[in-house]
């Protein structure tokens, strides 16, 4: 614990620096949630910061309008399926590494941590490749495939320290009851790491959720659109209409703002992912 | 006993991943969708412009051909040129593949990505405009066929603007520089230009090539040829242009105007430019965004000034001879045919034609002098009907006439030059590398 | 964002063995049971990185087939005046971004881990800026920027209305301060919770000696922070050589070549050029340039750990 409880004299310098970084922070997303709410011809007329003087729905009608919600449906979608295949294969992964005394294991472990150091955005070349081989093109498992690959690593790592620290005899107890492997996975492993799961899930629910270089390389078509690029192509078509644009911005944070009211400690959590230890 | 059972099941399990994995990729094409490459007859088009007339042809075709009903995915140029590519390359384009001709459809007939459209053209082909349907052409045969309006650039000016700073059309470009000097000292920016866009910049570029050494200066580039962005005519465009910039006729932040959201043309018809240099294209977007001024003749257009001493023709022009269609070898042969019946029935039919006419756009159509003057709005029509018909030459767009590489090598350095990051010298240079 | 990761905490052989099933008995899960993790991160994230190395040997214009060309892209690409600016510029992105958001994080880190109520508040929304894509953020910011509309016009302060994303000498420093304000409340995270777990032992101990705030500052804080400084530089040196989404939407690349980073000059160089053999060494580089920084501040902090961060406590 810190001790500045015990200080008496207010921290001045710190306690305004607190304050102007609020501004640097809340100013941009005052800036638009108020732009989103005016008319669009007031939009070059009023004073940007101004709360508008005829505040209209207008706006997110327009991007509702525009296939919006088949855009957030594809990203649900996406993130859905992604994350469930990541923790399950994870998990599994790190009972192996945990668990298993074969000399392989450690070498396993190892291919698996060499993979955090790989940056996606260098491989997108060969997965454009491989994705139009396989006939994936411009479907919405082209996005899925390769998020799950390159969340396995930290996934795994995550698990596995935390999976560690489960008492051997634990899992002793449950081979004398005559369990299988599965059935140790399922009712001990599985309960007793689901701190980690929800970190890991949390954490790559949200780079899924907000992938864009995957998308705009390995889609086309409106169809298969998630919404960090439909709000890219939104903003070309639409790009003189400002609080239309704006308006799309807010609706795509609004899930994960949603999530934030609800399960703040989680998100936060998640978004640290443990690197904090 | 415990392990074998571990092994079996964890074996099971793996093998089932790998199933499903295996179905996913039969699976394949899911959300894809009818708009993407395969069966379905598809086409992407761009938004603006001659939107209309596309839209209207599609829906014609589909009430002649309901149970074959094309589908339509709708792009910004912008954004239409990132993809299309990549799709084709996919084996994924839609039916009709939308381009310019040029470098590109010399990559796709390279690469057998285009079929031979000369059967479905040959009616088409005898009403063009010569000039106009090479441009479709490769080693004589018939790959792309002009689908709209022929988009010669042209410097359009606000006439109100230009009175009230007293200034003159130019037709030199010593006289341009004076116009600059007024318009600046008038508080207008003299010269709208979509530097964030960067291939309006080109059109600077090409005119002045053009007029200072004639379109055997690029031809050279086109051929390959070694140091031919050292002519001296590319060396001296390439200093005027900085002359412009330095004397402040695009204004301060051309760097962030945006010519897919019409910007440039905006600051032309709300007053706050003088000039544009643009792609007849541009004309719908004044029509309507400012009627009234259109109507009440405030909207002028002339051709590119000449350059005092220079070898080019003055009637030259350059821009876009036509936009073209193109239809996809990996599409199926259904597809494939209602592409060319399509081509054959639709495209530059006379209903087009006439929506043509109506934004004031000019179909690359021979003889249609006097359907032209029966428009209501027949200046801006005959006036580019007569550049084009006339002109010795029509330079494509340089952007498209290069291949792929060499094109954004060139707007790359372009933008530089108008920033000012580079000068003339290093601009050669740097473009005599890619070659 | 890449993402790099402190060592992993090797558990003592003690541990180990304690956990490993007893010997005699089964010998664990079988390996089939890693099956699919294996097989989903080897085709799609192994094969392509060993694609990349072999992809700049060859020569693909993304419509044809890939063909054998040798050594020539390595040659060429790293001659190239504008792949050798991207490096630059990746470069100078790296170390301005540490040097603007370590100091900021940090000390935004110790302010919220201070106890009084209205810090927690201001922390809740000092994370908002997290809840946004790249792409929202890089949109509204477009908006905010504008020379005519935004910010400067709003406040009628002439010198906020500059042609920002515009003019190529303003454009990177405005690329930085989007990241930063996009990152900061991340690694204030971090240091935040570094700052929570120092001992208040050790405070109480300084201020029977007399230490001020800034000496408390300098001499504890700082030095217990040390894993976690490691920690976050790593996170943000790995992810600014990878760093794309934001500067794509932002002003990709532009003005000119002024934002052009090294992965928006691999992504611009595959897909706008076509010159994917090109693009494939660009992508090798960042590579092995970022395996390199990993391994490297993997070592720096592996050293650290022999040294316990209580010692004298």
């Amino acid at each position: 614990m810190s001790a500045r409880t015990a200080r008496t004299a207010p921290n001045v310098v710190g306690g305004l620096a607190g304050w102007i970084w609020l501004a640097v922070i809340v100013v941009p997303i005052y800036y638009i949630l108020v732009t989103s709410l005016r008319p669009q011809s007031d939009y070059y007329a009023e004073n940007p910061l101004s709360w508008p003087s005829s505040p209209t729905l207008d706006a997110y009608g327009q991007v509702l309008a525009n296939d919006f919600l088949r855009y957030f449906g594809n990203s649900v979608f996406v993130t859905a399926v992604s994350v469930a295949v990541i923790l399950s294969v994870s998990l599994m992964a790190s009972y192996v590494v945990v668990r298993s005394t074969r000399r392989s294991t450690s070498r396993l472990f190892q291919v698996f941590l060499l993979g955090i150091a790989i940056p996606i955005q260098a491989t997108i070349i060969p997965v454009y490749y491989l994705i139009i081989q396989l006939g994936l093109y411009d479907t919405l498992w082209a996005l899925i495939l390769p998020s799950i690959a390159f969340a396995i690593p930290l996934s795994v790592l995550i698990l596995t320290n935390f999976m560690r620290d489960v008492p051997g005899e634990l899992f002793e107890s449950m081979t004398v009851d005559g369990a299988g492997e599965w059935r140790t996975l399922w009712s001990l492993a599985l309960p007793l790491t689901r701190p980690a799961i929800v970190t890991v899930g949390v954490y790559n629910a949200l780079q899924v959720w907000n992938g864009f270089l995957f998308p705009l390389v390995l889609t086309q078509s409106a169809e298969t659109r998630v919404l960090p690029l439909s709000l890219w192509a939104f903003q070309g078509e639409f790009s003189v209409n400002v609080p239309a644009v704006l308006a799309a911005v807010v609706l795509s944070v609004l899930p994960i703002l949603a999530a934030y009211v609800v399960g703040r400690r989680q998100l936060v959590s998640g978004l640290t992912a443990g690197f904090g230890k | 006993m415990t392990l074998r059972i571990g092994r079996r099941t964890g074996a099971v399990v793996a093998a089932v991943s790998v199933a499903a994995l295996l179905a996913a990729c039969g699976g394949g094409k899911q959300p894809g969708g009818p708009a993407a490459g395969g069966d379905g007859f598809s086409a992407w088009a761009l938004t603006g412009g001659t939107e209309d007339m596309f839209r209207a042809q599609f829906d014609s075709w589909n009430s002649a051909h309901p149970d074959d009903e094309i589908s339509v995915e709708w792009f910004a140029n912008d954004a239409y040129k990132e993809k299309i590519r990549t799709a084709v390359g996919a084996g994924n384009s839609p039916t009709l593949i939308y381009n310019w001709s040029g470098g590109t459809l010399a990559d796709y007939v390279a690469n057998g990505n285009v079929v031979d459209l000369g059967d479905s053209t040959a009616e088409l082909d005898e009403r063009l405009i010569p000039s106009v349907a090479e441009n479709g052409k490769i080693d004589g045969t018939t790959y792309a066929v002009p689908s709209t309006h022929t988009q010669p650039v042209v410097l359009y000016y606000n006439q109100e603007v230009l009175d009230a700073a007293g200034v003159e059309v130019p037709t030199t470009y010593d006289e341009l520089l004076d116009a600059v000097a007024t318009l600046k000292d008038d508080g207008t920016i003299p010269i709208a230009l979509a530097g964030q866009s960067v291939w309006p910049e080109l059109m600077w570029i090409q005119y002045l090539t053009d007029r200072i050494g004639g379109p055997e200066v690029f031809q050279a580039v086109l051929d390959g040829k070694e140091g031919a962005w050292s002519d001296p005519a590319i060396v001296e465009a390439t200093t005027r242009i900085q002359e412009l910039v330095k004397a402040g006729a695009f204004g301060d932040s051309f760097g962030s105007v945006n010519a897919d959201q019409n910007a440039d043309t905006a600051l032309v018809h709300t007053g706050k430019a003088g000039f544009v240099l643009q792609g007849s294209w541009v004309y719908p977007n004044f029509m309507e965004a400012a009627p009234d001024l259109v109507e009440s003749g405030g909207l002028g257009y002339t051709t590119f000034p000449t350059v005092e001493g220079g070898a080019g023709d003055p009637d030259n022009i350059v821009g876009n001879p036509s936009n073209f269609w193109s239809v996809s070898a990996d599409a199926s042969p259904e597809a494939q045919e209602s592409a060319k019946e399509f081509i054959s029935t639709q495209v530059l039919s006379d209903d087009a034609v006439q929506d043509l006419l109506d934004i004031g756009a000019v179909p690359p159509i021979v003889g249609l002098e006097d359907t032209i003057e029966e428009q209501a709005d027949t200046d801006h029509p005959s006036f580019v009907y007569g550049l084009v018909r006339d002109a010795p030459h029509f330079q494509l767009s340089w952007d498209q006439a290069l291949p792929a590489a060499q094109s954004q090598a060139l707007l790359d350095n372009l933008s530089q030059l108008f920033l000012g990051q580079i000068d003339p010298e290093q601009f050669s240079e740097a473009m005599d590398a890619t070659l | 964002m890449s993402v790099a990761v402190a060592p992993p905490r090797v558990p003592a052989a003690r541990e180990q063995e304690a956990r490993r099933p007893a010997p005699g008995r089964s010998r664990g899960p079988s390996l089939w049971m890693a099956g699919p993790a294996l097989v989903l991160f080897g085709v799609f994230a192994v094969v392509p990185l060993l694609g990349v190395v072999v992809l700049s040997f060859m020569s693909w214009d993304g419509l044809g087939d890939p063909v054998w060309a040798g050594a020539d892209n390595w040659g060429r690409t790293l001659a190239d005046p504008v792949t050798q600016n991207a490096m630059r510029l990746t470069l100078i992105v790296t170390v301005v971004s540490w040097l603007f958001q370590t100091p900021v994080a940090l000390l935004l880190g110790v302010f919220m881990a201070g106890r009084q109520r209205y810090r927690a508040v201001l922390s809740v929304l000092y994370f908002l800026p997290l809840l946004f894509s790249a792409a929202a953020v890089a949109i509204a910011y477009r908006a905010l920027l504008d020379p005519n509309f935004g910010l400067g016009t709003a406040l009628g302060v002439p010198w906020l209305s500059q042609d920002w994303v515009g003019d190529p000498d303003l454009a990177l420093w405005v690329v930085l301060f989007v990241i930063g304000w996009c990152f900061v409340p991340f690694h204030s995270l971090l240091y935040q919770g570094g700052v929570r777990q120092i001992p208040a032992t050790m405070y109480e101990a300084a201020l029977l000696d007399g230490a001020g705030r800034v000496q408390q500052f300098l001499h504890i804080t700082l030095p217990q922070l040390k894993y976690t400084i490691i920690t976050s530089s790593t996170l943000m040196i790995v992810g600014s050589l990878t760093y794309f989404d934001l500067i794509f939407v932002l002003t990709n690349g532009g003005p000119g070549n002024a934002t052009r980073i090294l992965p928006l000059d691999m992504y611009l160089t595959g897909f706008r050029s076509y010159d994917m053999g090109k693009a494939s060494v660009i992508a090798v580089v960042l590579v092995v340039v970022g395996l390199t920084v990993s391994l490297l501040l993997n070592r720096l902090s592996g050293s650290n750990k022999m040294e316990s961060q209580m010692e004298g406590v």
